[in-house]
């Protein structure tokens, strides 16, 4: 196309422009939807950047912050929990300023934490905001919010305004040809610039990149710019990206969803043009190209990186110090066990897996991702498609159906479900529809009444738990799953023979549970119990992809005690003996109770013995509960109090979750065996010496070490910058598009965590620091690992994670360096 | 007891909770216990004084206490079936938000200044419904929107919340004004501020003996007032905002204080009765509004703005059915709504539940001109079975039949979706919850009106205007219904995306309204704009910080 204007600053099109949009798009991470809230580490897209030089840019792009602010650290130091020699090794490592710690100290005491923040770069729509003392950022947040709720709605609005089925930027332009709110607001011609805008996204890229006189240099910080200030809904497009390029498709929403950003930056500058808005964008363009040379971070914003790295290194410091104190030798020989237990690696585990080993010594407890290796698909009776109970990492293997007993009671139950649905949703047309709603409340509205105050005691739900929506009681009761191969909806179901056996084998292996098994196997999944609550699925299994644990477990357990798959270990040297019983179980963190699904399949001999273990299980729940209320400042009647929570429609914080999670023990449960981590160590059982080829060590550091991580990373971020990486007051939430909250009406789509669930009101119930993986395996074969996996080496490098090896003494003897070398660390 | 004693026990409530107001300022922070412990001991008073104030009226049907005031203008407390009902349902709201605040909040650096706006609040409404006098009435109006106020900038660096406030500022003061000018009109005309006078007054005469300046004036005014507190059209954009503060606030106004507006109309209902322009006015206003915003409801995608248009809806239904005369079927739905609301605001968080139960597979449905004919025909039937069993008089309970006819409205839509599943189960249980549905309109509709034969008046033929206007609004709303029963049917074509569009955006009328405030504004103090944002982050952090240090 000849263009006429002459222009000289568009220099890129086509292929290339492409290609700087999708490399802005990719410094975005994923959010999950609320229906399966998966933990996401927000600074993903950066990872290849060193944790400082991240912080050093997203100040400068996002006016996002990394750190907490200096008075939290000198608290720290006050307290005596940053030490002088943590600062002096920080200031050592990192400073161009050549300083001693008092001088360091005395300078931080002096400045408050009123310090400007280094100024972030501007885009034309802050520019304008500037030169017009109009809050046009504001306004365009809305908008982009209204329409991208419309656009990507679950089914919350009855009427959808937007066109879902029209492509991303295509539906924008519809609509905002459409919408006169920003004519309304000043906005003159608005509509008319977007309508004169080409109907492909990447021309109508190209022409509003002319209007704004863009040129190639400034655009990766520009776009990167464009894509923070509506962070939230960037992220739910990037997740959709995710998702499509894992099963094998195309990325685009992403990129789409940044072309609807330049045009509205470009329709705006054509409404709101001055002479004077002119010069200031041109001003403010000098700033993307000016802070590419600068290298340095700001001096503030390097003195707060110094503290944090200090309180890193406290908190490193305090951990191999915990491993100093005990000697934990591994023991000689195989004793006989009672029972093995099977926990997620999850922090919350670990409170448990203590109180339960103290209650009963002849238990053993072993710590692996909470999906035990069986990646499946799961359809919930009567439902349409299944749902991916597997690591976001990974794609989903086998899909298996949920049943109730028997055959005859499945398909009741399935009739059943169905048949409540459709008449829950006649009586939603007429609650729900106009005009039909008042015909609704008159007589109907008064039965809320009675519901408001049983509702308020806990004594129902406000809305039926979506797992027993539909179903009997007795029904939910008698869950089951079949691995009999079937077919349902064009797609096969279950799991054959071959394979069962098969991944048994994989899952024992990488468990390191292939010989002495107990008389029980308890393979216990966990998940939370709350009410109201849109985070909920935040607080369930991470590892089954932001659901409850219980299928994972159950097709285990039904796994595992298949005859015929016992017989085919039996033919590959595994032998599991006879009177063996995997348990599929749940563990519920909000209460600290377990439940065992599948009692019936204990044979009767044993019985006695299952009720000494659910006695076990009981008193380890109590005491459990017991340590977690002091956190929760629960001082009496803990039992019905922490109970109470888990029914309490006004809670906003039922259970901690992961907060406090700081560190990942790689090792054989002797090696922790005597430690008190206090619920914020993940812990991964592994015994190196029985992993040939490291085959099972590659698995861990590139899936759950990535996936604690991440775990780690998102509540770091919640904490640091609740504002950009977290979301808000839980007081205001306000759910939108059945995938995510505003806090309060309008805004953007808030990613992270709520403040409820890193703060108490007074203190930080999560402390930002970097996850401390501790590793007993050789250096030279997590070296091989990390060379393999540029990402994670990344992460290592680049000291989003420390990475330490652990002895055969049991102590931390190294620190990773970078670049594939360690350091020995000096006994103190 | 003497009839002076009872009444008074009554004003314990608020005064409770005006105790507790005032006990906040004590202990205005974190962790309030003192504050938490009062708010609920106030409500639980409140509950019981409210059962001790119904069994006299019960008894006696009217207690009034002796006036303090001068020339038969100023503070007197009202007890009757009217005041005593509102008196409970606000007691019963109050201790559910309550309890729920105590543990929301929890954390909150200023739990106990939002627990003590909550108590004022509670405690102006209350002295509202117990208003004998129209200078205590007034008095109590003006009071629940300034401490409302408030409530709604309890986090008053958001600058949603400021804009928000100052829109619903302005109407409140206009809506002061219209009733400081009904309320002087009637104080002239009648000599008396205390309601039971001027009531017996208007009964004792016969219509049209009064002037334009004593009744009809007053109520067109008194319209005007009401139409402003409940957030009618074009005035609606404050409320579908004011999430920008805890949810049991939105509760709290959703289900408390914005009933103010029908309750008003329905206090003074003897003086709409003998007006004849202002309850067409109310129709008119309320029709539409129930109609624009039980729509605009359909095409919201956050729950809490489509809870508050649905609000919006619900006032506009009840002040229409007043302006139609049915007072108790108005105060029916208005009480109803209440218990609702509020369940629906303070189960917000359920919303990702319901969608998790959503997945389950999904049956075809097809619409038929038989299918819709005979739905309709079927809700035809049940109703008008009733209405014959019932006794129902088509003249002089016309009011009753436009509501029964929205009532077969509803149900049509229950019948005609039922139909649409070809499934003899479905169909079954649809019967019989419209069944219950028919049932409990016409048990609910007679006792509302046994409750309040005193205080409101009767059922009468209405004049030509308001069967006129009934029958357009009718009509209209029919004809929604009915759109909506084939949509399943209708392709979507541009024109009805774009209307969809205009819809959810209000018609535009809150865009206006940001644009007179000067929403955008960034020189007032309130707003600040997304480049300084990290520094209200910080300062947030900092005040986080503020206990460690």
């Amino acid at each position: 196309m000849k263009d006429l204007v002459l222009t000289p600053t568009i220099t890129i099109q086509g292929e290339t422009l492409l290609k700087v949009l999708r490399q802005a798009c990719k410094k975005i991470a994923p959010v999950w939807p609320l229906e399966n809230f998966v933990a996401v580490n927000p600074y993903l897209g950066l990872t290849d950047q060193k944790f400082d030089t991240a912080a050093q840019n997203l100040a400068r792009i996002g006016g996002s912050t990394m750190t907490l602010p200096i008075s939290f650290y000198l608290n720290k130091i006050r307290e005596g929990k940053i030490t002088h020699q943590d600062l002096t090794t920080a200031l050592y490592a990192k400073s161009t300023l050549k300083m001693s710690v008092d001088a360091f100290i005395k300078h931080l005491e002096l400045l408050d934490d009123q310090v400007q923040d280094p100024p972030t770069i501007a885009t034309l729509i802050d520019v304008a905001t500037q030169v017009s003392a109009k809050d046009w950022n504001r306004f365009y947040t809305s908008r982009i919010s209204v329409w991208a709720a419309s656009y990507f709605d679950h089914g919350q609005a009855m009427w959808a305004a937007a066109d879902q089925q029209a492509g991303l930027f295509s539906a924008w332009k519809a609509e905002a040809a459409v919408d006169r709110t920003p004519e309304i607001a000043g906005l003159t011609g608005f509509r008319k610039a977007v309508s004169a805008l080409p109907a492909d996204a990447l021309k109508a890229v190209q022409s509003a990149l002319n209007i704004l006189e863009l040129s190639a240099t400034d655009l990766p910080d520009y776009l990167h710019r464009l894509l923070l200030k509506v962070g939230g809904w960037s992220a739910h497009a990037a997740r959709l990206d995710w998702d499509s390029e894992l099963y094998g498709g195309q990325d685009g929403k992403l990129i789409e969803f940044l072309a609807v950003l330049i045009c509205w930056e470009a329709c705006l500058f054509q409404c709101l043009e001055t002479p004077v808005l002119r010069v200031m964008w041109t001003q403010a363009q000098k700033g993307f190209s000016a802070s590419l040379d600068q290298t340095e971070p700001d001096q503030p914003l390097a003195e707060k990186l110094i503290l944090q790295e200090a309180f890193d290194l406290a908190a490193q410091r305090e951990i191999i110090e915990k491993f100093q104190k005990v000697t934990n030798t591994l023991p000689k020989e195989n004793t006989q066990v009672k029972a093995q237990a099977i926990f997620c690696i999850d922090v919350r585990s670990e409170v448990y897996r203590r109180n339960l080993e103290l209650v009963d010594q002849g238990i053993e407890t072993i710590g692996f991702a909470g999906f035990f290796a069986f990646p499946i698909k799961y359809i919930p009776i009567a439902h349409e498609v299944g749902e991916a109970q597997c690591p976001v990492l990974i794609k989903t293997g086998p899909t298996l159906k949920e049943e109730i007993g028997d055959t005859k009671s499945t398909q009741q139950a399935y009739q059943n479900r169905i048949l409540n649905r459709r008449v829950y949703q006649v009586w939603k047309s007429f609650r729900a529809g106009a005009i039909s709603c008042f015909s609704f409340v008159s007589p109907i509205g008064l039965s809320y009444l009675p519901k408001l105050f049983t509702d308020s005691f806990g004594l129902t739900r406000p809305v039926p738990h979506p797992d027993q929506a539909g179903l009997k009681a007795k029904d939910s009761k008698n869950k089951s799953i079949s691995l009999e191969v079937a077919t349902h909806n064009h797609e096969t179901v279950g799991i054959p023979i071959e394979q069962r056996i098969q991944m048994a084998k994989t899952a024992l292996s990488a468990m390191s549970l292939t010989d002495n098994f107990g008389a029980f196997v308890l393979i216990v999944g966990h998940g939370s119990t709350t009410v109201n609550n849109p985070y909920a699925t935040g607080l369930d299994c991470g590892a089954c992809g932001g659901h409850t644990g219980e299928a994972n477990a159950r097709t285990a357990a039904a796994v595992l005690n298949d005859a015929a798959v016992r017989k085919g270990l039996k033919d590959e040297k595994m032998v599991i003996p006879d009177n063996t019983v995997f348990l599929a179980c749940l563990h519920d963190t909000t209460t600290d109770e377990i439940h065992i699904f599948n009692e019936q399949e204990v044979p009767a001999n044993q019985s006695e013995a299952l009720l000494d273990l659910k006695k076990t299980l009981a008193q380890a729940g109590h005491a459990t509960r017991t340590e977690r209320a002091l956190r929760m400042a629960i001082d009496k009647d803990v039992d019905s109090a922490i109970k109470g929570r888990s029914k309490d429609w006004s809670q906003v914080r039922p259970e901690w979750g992961l907060a406090g999670c700081h560190a990942f023990v790689v090792a054989p449960r002797a090696r922790t065996q005597n430690l008190d981590f206090g619920g914020q160590s993940f812990l991964h059982s592994y015994e190196w010496k029985k992993d040939n080829g490291f085959g099972i060590l590659e698995l861990i550091m590139t899936a759950p070490m990535v996936v604690t991580s991440w775990i780690n990373l998102q509540y770091y971020a919640s904490t640091v910058d609740n504002k950009h990486f977290g979301s808000g007051n839980k007081t205001l939430h306000n759910v939108t598009a059945g995938l995510g909250v505003l806090e309060g009406f309008s805004g953007d789509l808030r990613v992270g965590l709520p403040l409820q669930s890193v703060h108490d009101g007074e203190n930080y119930q999560h402390e930002p620091v970097r996850l401390k993986v501790i590793i007993e395996a050789p250096i030279a074969a997590m070296n091989t690992i990390l060379e393999k996996h540029e990402s994670v080496r990344n992460l290592c490098d680049n000291e989003w994670i420390h990475l330490f090896k652990m002895d055969e003494q049991g102590q931390v003897s190294h620190r990773y360096a970078g670049n594939l070398t360690w350091e020995v660390l000096g006994k103190s | 007891m003497s009839e002076n004693i009872v009444a008074l026990t009554a004003l314990l409530s608020p005064a409770a909770f005006a105790a507790t107001a005032v006990l906040s300022w004590i202990q205005p922070g974190f962790k309030p216990g003192l504050v938490k412990s009062m708010s609920l001991f106030s409500t639980i008073l409140s509950i019981a004084l409210v059962a001790w104030s119904g069994y006299f009226v019960f008894e006696r049907g009217l207690l009034q206490s002796a006036l303090i005031g001068v020339n038969d203008l100023g503070f007197s407390i009202r007890l009757d079936s009217l005041s005593t009902l509102m008196l409970g349902l606000i007691a019963l709201l109050g201790f559910i938000i309550v309890k729920f605040s105590n543990n929301y909040l929890d954390g909150d650096q200023h739990q106990g200044a939002f627990m003590g706006r909550l108590a004022a609040t509670i405690a102006s409404v209350q002295l509202l419904v117990l208003s004998g006098n129209l200078g205590l009435l007034f008095v109590s109006w003006i009071l629940t929107s300034i401490s409302l106020h408030r409530l709604l900038v309890f986090y008053p660096e958001r600058p949603g919340a400021q804009i928000a406030a100052r829109k619903k500022f302005i109407l409140a003061r206009l809506g002061d004004m219209s009733l400081f000018f009904a309320f002087l009109l009637l104080y002239r005309g009648f000599s008396s501020g205390n309601l039971e006078v001027i009531f017996t007054a208007i009964k004792n005469s016969p219509s049209a003996h009064f002037s334009f300046m004593t009744v009809e004036a007053p109520a067109l005014f008194l319209v005007l007032a009401a139409l402003l507190k409940s957030a009618q059209f074009p005035t609606h954009g404050w409320l579908i905002e004011v999430m920008e503060t805890p949810t049991p606030v939105s509760a709290l106004l959703h289900a408390g204080l914005l009933n103010a507006g029908p309750f008003l109309i329905i206090r003074m209902a003897y003086v709409m009765d003998a007006s004849s322009v202002a309850p067409i006015l109310l129709m008119v206003v309320g029709g539409f509004t129930a109609l624009f915003a039980s729509v605009a409801y359909l095409t919201q995608t956050s729950i809490k703005t489509a809870l508050g248009y649905s609000s919006v809806a619900h006032m506009g239904f009840s002040l229409m059915v007043c302006g139609l005369g049915a007072y108790p079927a108005a105060m029916l739905h208005l009480v109803a709504h209440s218990f609702y609301k509020a369940h629906a605001f303070l189960s917000s968080g359920s919303v990702i539940d319901l969608i998790r139960a959503s997945k389950v597979t999904r049956t075809n449905q097809t619409v038929t001109p038989l299918k819709v004919i005979s739905g309709i025909a079927m809700a035809l039937t049940l109703y008008a079975g009733f209405a014959l069993i019932w006794g129902i008089d088509p003249v002089n309970e016309f009011a009753l039949l436009v509501v029964g006819a929205v009532i077969v409205m509803g149900l049509a839509r229950l019948f005609t979706s039922a139909l649409m599943v070809k499934s003899g189960a479905l169909l079954l249980q649809t019967s019989l919850l419209s069944l219950m549905v028919t049932v409990a309109f016409f048990t609910l509709e007679s006792s509302a009106r046994y409750l309040l034969a005193n205080q409101v008046p009767e059922l009468a033929l209405p004049g030509w205007g308001k069967i006129i206007t009934a029958g357009v609004l009718l009509l209209v709303f029919g004809l929604v219904v009915f759109i909506q029963i084939i949509a399943p049917q209708l392709t979507p074509n541009p024109y009805y995306r774009s209307l969809a569009i205009h819809v959810r955006n209000g018609f535009y009328a809150n865009a206006l309204f940001d644009r007179l405030v000067g929403a955008l504004s960034v020189n007032t103090a309130s707003t600040k704009p997304e480049m300084n944002a990290f520094e209200t982050a910080k300062a947030e952090k900092k005040e986080l910080q503020e206990q460690l240090v």
